[in-house]
């Protein structure tokens, strides 16, 4: 995943995924959380997804939780996710309010 | 049951078709082997597949990943890509990931293919959404072809075997395929931002 870590900026997919684990789930109920938050605009395939978790497992934003023995394997977003999340978060709340003042807020 | 026996060597979408078909006439798969195909009656159109390429997997990776189609509520079967009946072999893949260049029947030798099943909610069955994750994918298939085809088309050169021209001919057909595909990708991106 191409996401930028220094200046914030990160991929529609990872945010959604690191917004999904403020709480701990498992895969699939990760891929319907984007459904269900984007009215089934952003359909993950399970392929794609495994990529991403794996990518940010790599990178320390999320970390496998609890005991997988013979239960689903669930991951939670690890401190250093939380705040890339709100990292950019801010990013975006700056993004809107210059948008918002140069296009009056209508679109 | 039903049986049915066919090979499809590379060709993973022209397989998932074909089961997809299969699931339209009311069968089910429950089974497969080298060219066997094992079905059950289900209702039509009740299941659809897709087939996956694993074989640059280590086989520790694969079988994770397969763990998680299941767990994401997919059946999932291990498929052979080519006709080997060979027990011991090993086959070196300088094009696979580390971990996965020495394939052998303990590992991943015959398991270069994964035939993923879910049950039919009218939307299109795909593993892979993004554009940077198909492109990855697309380039994970090109290697192998990329490199049957550097090993075969000198052979057929030099040594005039007509064989090795043809799995060169076959190797060149799919690597014209995947690098279309990762073309179109390409200009896709240029439209799309990730």
């Amino acid at each position: 995943m191409r996401d930028n870590a220094k200046g914030g900026a990160l991929t529609e997919v990872t945010f959604y995924i690191l917004l999904a684990l403020h709480q701990p789930r498992h895969g699939y109920a990760v891929m319907q959380f984007i459904e269900e938050k984007t009215a089934r605009r952003l359909a993950l395939g399970a392929g794609t997804l495994y990529g991403a978790l794996n990518a940010l497992q790599e990178k320390g934003w999320i970390a496998p939780c609890g005991e997988a023995g013979g239960r689903k394997k669930e991951y939670a977003a690890t401190p250093l996710g939380r705040e890339v999340a709100a990292r950019e978060l801010e990013r975006l709340r700056e993004l809107a309010k210059t948008a918002e003042e140069i296009m009056g807020g209508g679109t | 049951m039903e049986k049915r026996y066919r090979y499809f060597w590379s060709l993973l979408g022209a397989q998932a078709r074909w089961l997809d078909k299969m699931s339209d006439r009311g069968l089910r798969l429950v089974r497969t082997e080298k060219l066997l195909y094992e079905f059950e009656p289900c209702r039509p159109g009740e299941y659809r597949y897709c087939v996956e390429f694993v074989g640059h997997l280590s086989r520790e990776k694969a079988e994770d990943y397969a763990r998680f189609l299941e767990e994401c509520g997919y059946r999932v079967w291990f498929k052979n890509v080519n006709l080997d009946w060979n027990v011991g072999k090993v086959e070196a893949r300088p094009w696979a990931e580390p971990g996965g260049r020495l394939a052998s029947n303990a590992t991943t030798y015959n398991r270069e293919l994964l035939i993923v099943e879910k049950r039919n909610d009218g939307k299109p069955f795909r593993l892979h959404t993004t554009c940077e994750d198909k492109a990855r994918y697309y380039r994970a298939q090109r290697r192998p072809a990329l490199f049957l085809f550097a090993v075969m088309a000198p052979l057929a050169v030099v040594l005039r075997s007509w064989p090795a021209g043809i799995f060169a001919g076959l190797a060149l057909v799919l690597l014209i395929r995947y690098q279309a595909a990762l073309a179109k990708l390409k200009r896709q991106g240029e439209i799309q931002e990730e």
